[in-house]
This record gives C-alpha cells, structure tokens and sequence, in this order.
C-alpha cells in the first residue's frame, strides 16, 4: 500500500514537473510570463488581483491583462472629461480634448481588437492594438508637456505600462 | 485573378472598423489594375467554420476554365480550418454570388499542428502524376514550416510526410505563396510550369516581424520539397520584397497579359486614433510584375504594371542636372503629391576611387538618414518636402566603400522629418541594393499623398512609406533633388510626370447598370 502511495505521489511529482508551459496554472505561470513583459512587478501584481489567474493559460492572462487595461483607461477617461468640464484655459480644453481622442481609440479600438485577436488566433494584431494603446497614452501626455498636471500624468504613466505589458503577453503567443 | 475579361481582387475587410476583426472578403472589379469598382462581399462570416472570420485563400484555375477557392475559416471555437467555396455563377464575369461547399471544412490542423497555426492556403499546381498540390504555413515550436497536400477534387486530401520547406527560428508563416520564375524569358509562368529553364519561389509572411521575405530555390516535385539556391539567404532570413511597409503580398499568374502580378497590403504608420478619425485604413500597392533577375541569379525585379502609365499627364524632364556636394536642387514640376518620377544618377567616377574605403558598416535603419553625410552619400530625391523643407521624405542611395575597395549601395526612405506630427513612424527604411558593373543608379518613385513606392535598379530593392506630413500637402508639396556627399557631385536624369487620379466606383444597387456593365 505504501508503495502504490509512493508511485502515485512520485508520478504526480513528475507530471507537474513536466507540465508544459502552456498547460501550466498558478503562480508560477505568471511569474514566467511577466519576466517577458517591461514592467515585471506590474505585470504580476495586475494579473494576481484577478482571481482567473490562478487558472489561465497565457492567452487567458493576456485577456485579463487587457481587462484590467481597459478599466484603467476607463477610469483615465473619466478623469479626464471631469476636468473638461471644470476648464477655463482654451488651450487647456484643446488638450484635454484630444486626450478624450486618444482614450477612446484605446478603449473601443486598441482594447478590443487585442482580446479579439488573441481569441481568434490572429494575435499580432493583438500586439498593435496594445502598442498603440501605449502611443496613445503617450499622446496624451505630450499635449501636456508645458502644462504638467500630475493627476492625468499619473494616469497615462500607468496606461502607458500596462499597455506595454500585455503588448508582451501577446507577443508570447505568436 | 484574371476572369472573363475583369481583374478580381478579393481582400480581407473589416466592415465595423478601421482596425483588424470580423474579417470578412471584399471584392473589387476592373479592366486595368488602375480603375476599380467596388462590388458587395464576396464571402461573410456565416457558417460555424469561419464564424470567427474568413480569412486568406487563393483561387485555382481548372483545364475547364472554372475557379475554385479555398480559404481558412476559423471556426466558432476559433479552429484554423481549409473551406471550399466556387462561383454560383461561373457565367457570370463579375463573380459576385459564392457558394461555400457544403462539406466544409475540407482541412482541419493535422496531428502534432496546433489549432492556430493553420492557415493561407495557396493557389494550386499540377504534380506530374497529374493531382494537384497546394502548401500551407505553420510552425513547430519557433521553426516555420510549409505543410503539403496533394487533391484530385480539392475535396479530399492526401497529406505528404515532409514539408515543402522548414526554417528554424522564423516563427508562424503566414501567406504563404509559391511559384514558378522563367530564367531566361521575361514573362510569367502559370503556377503549374516546370522544367529547366524554372525556378520557384518560396514567399513567406513573418508573423513575428511582419515582413514578406522571398527566397529562390528549385523545386522537386516527386517529394514535393523545395531547396533554396543560397541557404545563407533563405525564406525569412534573407531578402525581403518591400524593406518598408508592405505585408501578406501574394502573386496570380494573368494569363491575359502572361505577366505574374504582385498584390501586396500597405498598413498605415499612423496612431488608431487617427485611423478612427479617418475612418478607414491600410491601402493595396499598385499592382507589380514579378520577373527573375537573371543579372544578379539572386532577386526578384518588381515593377509597376504597366497601366500605371495611363495616368501619366503631364511630363517634365531634367536632364544632366549636376547636384555639388551638399546642396538642394528644386524640381519645379508643378503640384507634387501625385507623381511618377523616373530618375537615373551617375556618381562623379574620381570621387568613387580616390575615396578612402572603411571598416564601418552601414544600415539604412541605424543610421542618421538622409542628414548623416557620408563620402559618397546620400544623394536623391526630397519628397512630399514644404518649400522650407520643414518637412521632407528622403529617397536616395548611399555608397559605401569598404577598407577593400569595394563598393556597396544602399537605398533607403527616411522618414524621420517627413512630417512634424508626433504620432506617426519616423523610422529609416531601406536595404543593400545589388548595383551591377556598367550599371547606372536608377530609381522609379510613385508619389501619392501618404504613400511612396520607390523602386531602385529597375526593381531589385523596393521600399514602401506611409508618411503624414501636415504641411506638405496639396499645393504646398515640393519636389527637391539633394546630394548630401561629402566627397561626390552626382548628375541626374529624370522625368517626372504629374499621375491623374484613378477614381474608384462604389457599388451600384442598380440591375440595368451591372447588366451594361457585364455586356462590356
């Protein structure tokens, strides 16, 4: 009996060890994947707030990293309408104004078109999609360079990143 | 394809938006390659098997005159299956109703091939048993592979054991295309041609750099493998058609006119944010033959198809202009955003000799573009320039000489002041360009607002650029000759013609228009 238990345990060693990448679950997974991306601790501590994680393959991490990209460029739109709305300097509301621009081609463009293109096995386009949605926020932060307002910089600067983070998920997949 | 009198060109098309999803095929008709009326899709996204988009194909032509297509669907569950599909009504010249064979798929991923890595099926040949035989690309790990099959009903299918080719290292090959090169004539061959006086190209698309790279080599049909003539140059590692941006380009034998012609997909080099603005994106290049250049045994020659010319308008030629070193020549051509320029240069022969030769060597990508001096470059033209050459797109050669004497040429685009917007590529394209003993520089440049094809040595290196300027634009648009050598004086010659516009028809929803129009 102890033998048979001992056999069972070592084989199931074995196989965990041997798991492919693709296959593998967990923490371990993340962390492999994330040492690919710019910006590692980013990358780990954004997947890992994401109970789906656990369990995802690396096109799955790549999916939820554009979720959690889509909610931060969500929350950077917000920031920025409410400041339009309160902005007196016309040349304040032009760049606020194409910030809006750039965001929204992120959010119903670049995000979008990232987890379509992981999904339906075409991923380099997935790539594009993310890298611009890092240009974009760059953009953004350029109409402000002789007007720096930390909030929104703030806001793009995290953009940007995750941007480029899951734009390296991606590439994994091609 | 060339049928029943009209080009047909079917195209990847995204109906929602000026980005990649919900692939479907576009269709478009005309007479000379130039002229186009857009016709209804051709193919939707309406079966489980490409549910998830209709992606690639290619048509073959059967003994009888009739077409078949086969194209990659991925599948509701996002599988890269090969569908079959044909005309509803072969009598019908434009081709606008499809019927997609009801046994599809007609190819699911072979064992030990992962389910996203199956796809572009190519136009098919004759084997000389007498079935015919289509490839499609794929990777193991990060070797890139062409798979073969062998079909006498392009129903059922016999896998071969081997590949028609493998490159380790290249990734995911996409688009793949293969076909036959006459070494001595200077027409094209139908894709089922072999024989001696043939050699075939393999053309593959890198998923990984998204780039098109050709390699020639010849063809073994009783194994269906494919060996490359210079294994140092080989599919992926090698030569590339376009060194700017031009991707998944395939070739269709006319038979009309015996030429084999180059269709290839030019991206844009803007932000998404812009292309949403616009509302569209990407262009098709101007359609070019594809001959062997039997001179250098190494390259393909693309030019443009000859219609381009009938847009020709307006000529202006210069002949023998002598550029000194460091200097900027305009070129009063008249407006300057729709341009054909044929140019030849002849570089000042003492300067190419008494020049000292050097270790370094150069690349267009790294290096500081038209403003970097060299001894003996760069020289040629300005581009889409503004009068204060505020903005300008360089295209030129740059020799370079090494510590041995020999001479190496080099043709780049820069576009790193093409325009002064911010979001736009301003990378230096370009490539080594085989410059042959006795042979003059030449140069052939389609302008056309945001896009530059540029052809160097009667097309053994091209470039294409998407550049955005903001100011040189409409009647602000110059056209300049410059030599920024240190050492050499260059002469050119050229003749430059103003190009009219090819207007494009959209489709009409009216019977008694198309039935004209299917009388033509």
């Amino acid at each position: 009996m102890k033998n048979i238990i001992s056999l069972a345990l070592l084989h199931l060693a074995l196989s965990l060890t041997f798991l492919p990448v693709s296959h593998g679950r967990g923490a371990n997974l993340i962390e492999t994947t994330c040492q690919s991306t710019p910006f590692y601790n980013l990358c780990v501590r954004t997947l890992q707030s994401d109970p789906r994680s656990s369990s995802a393959d690396v096109s799955g991490l790549a999916h939820i990293g554009a979720d959690k990209l889509k909610a931060k460029a969500t929350a950077a739109l917000g920031q920025i309408t409410g400041l339009l709305k309160v902005a007196k300097d016309p040349k304040l509301k032009m760049a606020l104004r194409d910030c809006v621009d750039y965001y929204n081609a992120i959010i119903k463009y670049d995000i979008p078109v990232a987890i379509e293109a992981v999904a339906k096995g075409d991923p380099k386009f997935g790539v594009q999609g993310a890298n611009d949605a890092a240009n974009e926020a760059d953009a953004c932060e350029r109409r402000f360079k002789n007007q720096p307002n930390s909030r929104i910089s703030a806001s793009n600067k995290a953009v940007h990143d995750l941007s480029a983070v899951v734009a390296s998920i991606v590439q994994l997949l091609l | 394809m060339f049928y029943k009198g009209w080009y047909h060109f079917f195209y990847q098309y995204n109906p929602n938006a000026a980005v990649w999803g919900d692939i479907v095929w576009g269709h478009a008709v005309s007479k000379d390659l130039i002229h186009w009326l857009h016709l209804p899709l051709a193919m939707v996204a309406d079966q489980w098997y490409d549910k998830n988009g209709v992606w690639t194909g290619s048509a073959t032509f059967l003994p009888d005159g009739n077409i078949v297509m086969l194209y990659t669907g991925s599948t509701e569950e996002a599988v890269q299956v090969q569908n079959l599909a044909y005309p509803a009504d072969p009598s019908d010249p434009l081709l606008i109703h499809w019927v997609k064979y009801p046994g599809n798929p007609v190819l699911v991923p072979p064992p030990g091939i992962n389910k996203k890595d199956f796809r572009d099926p190519t136009t098919a040949w004759l084997t000389s048993e007498g079935k015919w035989r289509i490839t499609i690309g794929s990777k193991i790990n990060k070797t890139g592979i062409s798979l073969v099959y062998d079909t006498k009903d392009f129903i059922n299918y016999e896998k071969l054991d081997g590949v028609l080719h493998a490159v380790p290292g290249t990734g995911m090959w996409e688009c793949v295309d293969f076909f036959p090169v006459s070494k001595a004539q200077e027409n094209g061959l139908d894709t089922s041609v072999n024989g001696p006086g043939v050699k075939h190209v393999v053309k593959v698309s890198l998923d990984d750099d998204r780039h098109d790279y050709y390699a020639i080599g010849t063809y073994h049909d009783k194994n269906g493998t494919w060996i490359p003539d210079q294994p140092g140059i080989d599919v992926g590692i090698g030569l590339r058609y376009d060194y700017g941006v031009y991707y998944a380009a395939k070739t269709f034998y006319d038979q009309n006119k015996n030429r084999r012609v180059l269709w290839g997909w030019i991206g844009e080099s803007d932000s998404e944010a812009a292309d949403m603005q616009k509302g569209w994106a990407s262009v098709q290049s101007i359609p070019r033959t594809i001959l062997f250049d039997n001179k250098t045994g190494t390259h393909l020659l693309q030019w443009p198809v000859e219609e381009i010319e009938s847009l020709r308008l307006k000529i202006n030629e210069f002949n023998g202009v002598r550029i000194q070193t460091g200097s900027v020549i305009p070129l009063d051509v008249g407006p300057a955003t729709q341009l054909d320029v044929v140019a030849e240069f002849k570089i000042d022969k003492e300067a190419l000799e008494k020049t000292t030769g050097s270790n370094e060597t150069f690349s267009c990508s790294t290096s500081g573009g038209a403003a970097e001096r060299g001894a003996l470059g760069p020289f040629g033209l300005l581009v889409l320039a503004d009068d204060s050459l505020s903005e300008q797109t360089p295209v030129y050669f740059y020799i370079a000489k090494g510590s041995d004497g020999n001479l190496k040429t080099f043709f780049c685009n820069d576009q790193s002041r093409s325009s002064a917007a911010s979001d736009v590529n301003k990378q230096i394209y370009g490539s080594f360009v085989p410059v042959l003993k006795g042979e003059n520089l030449s140069l052939r440049i389609l302008v056309d607002h945001s896009i530059i094809e540029s052809f160097a040595q009667g097309g053994r290196t091209v470039i294409t650029s998407r550049v955005y300027p903001t100011k040189a634009i409409y009647g602000a648009a110059r056209v300049f000759l410059f030599n920024n050598a240190t050492d050499a004086s260059v002469t050119a010659t050229l003749k430059i013609w103003q190009m009219n516009s090819a207007f494009i028809r959209p489709y009409p929803n009216d019977e008694k228009f198309l039935k004209d129009l299917k009388q033509m």
